[in-house]
């Protein structure tokens, strides 16, 4: 072929915008594709607890804004010395900093269970990412046991909480008695 | 032009270089947040919608403006500077 010119540089560069179009293009197929199966399969759990959260929030707010209510209720009415009145269900939204969020106060413990993973949902999501599966397998291999022997079947190994005394990796040195 | 980029297609494909600058932009788009930029806005209009009524063609149409608009410009010089040097062995 002829030596390089400026019209070879030029059609050069015209040429690898064209393959990176095409390049990306496939990926933002990928991508959709992907989330597309994740819509239609159900698997975004986050999509049906937010339905949830969203259901539970309103119940809960209908049930701070109605006076007519039980007895405790009506007292979580009565003035405070500042002149103040709280609702019995704190109705602030505000983002939760784990998963970015819009959640009502008053739900925000609830929310935090299932977000951060007490609940048995919320450990099944983080025990399917094969993130989460790397990092137990690769921290188990370094502590020298076996990640399911660990009792209440927590995903996180939190630091000091195994049982194993003296050889625990720390900075790297070996205590000798 | 369009006889040129089939060639050189093609060229890239049996050398396994297409594979490799896929790969390379796939991972450079994640570790910059493209990715889940893109799977936020499938999210929103997936909620709107309603996760029944929603096909691949409403995803791709949804997410491919924002998603060429926003490529990081590191990143798109760093594959248009592979490409380029491809273009440049394959010619000679």
């Amino acid at each position: 072929m002829s030596a390089p010119s400026e019209d070879n540089t030029a059609a050069h560069a015209q040429l690898a915008s064209q393959f990176f179009g095409d390049l990306l293009e496939s990926i933002i197929v990928d991508v959709a594709s992907e989330c597309h199966r994740i819509a239609r399969l159900g698997l975004d759990q986050n999509l049906e607890d937010e339905e949830e959260e969203l259901k539970l929030s309103t119940q809960a707010r209908v049930r701070a804004a109605d006076p007519g209510n039980s007895g405790e209720a009506n007292s979580k009415y009565v003035v405070d010395i500042f002149g103040q009145t709280h609702p019995p269900v704190a109705n602030e939204v505000f983002e939760c900093m784990n998963c970015r969020r819009s959640i009502m106060a008053g739900r925000f413990a609830p929310h935090l269970e299932k977000c951060m993973g007490k609940g048995r949902k919320a450990s099944l999501k983080a025990m399917r990412s094969s993130t989460a599966a790397q990092n137990r397998h690769s921290r188990a291999a370094l502590l020298g046991y076996s990640p399911y022997s660990n009792s209440n079947g927590t995903t996180r190994l939190s630091n000091g909480s195994t049982s194993i005394a003296g050889d625990e990796l720390s900075n790297g040195t070996c205590d000798e008695p | 032009m369009q006889e040129a980029f089939e060639i050189i297609n093609v060229k890239l494909m049996e050398s396994g270089e297409k594979e490799r600058l896929m790969e390379l932009l796939r991972e450079r788009l994640i570790e910059c947040g493209w990715k889940d930029e893109m799977k936020s806005l499938c999210r929103a209009y997936v909620k709107k919608k309603g996760r029944n009524n929603v096909t691949l063609d409403d995803l791709i149409y949804v997410i491919t403006p924002k998603g060429r608009a926003s490529v990081p410009d590191s990143v798109k010089a760093e594959l248009l500077q592979r490409i380029r040097s491809f273009l440049v062995s394959t010619s000679l």
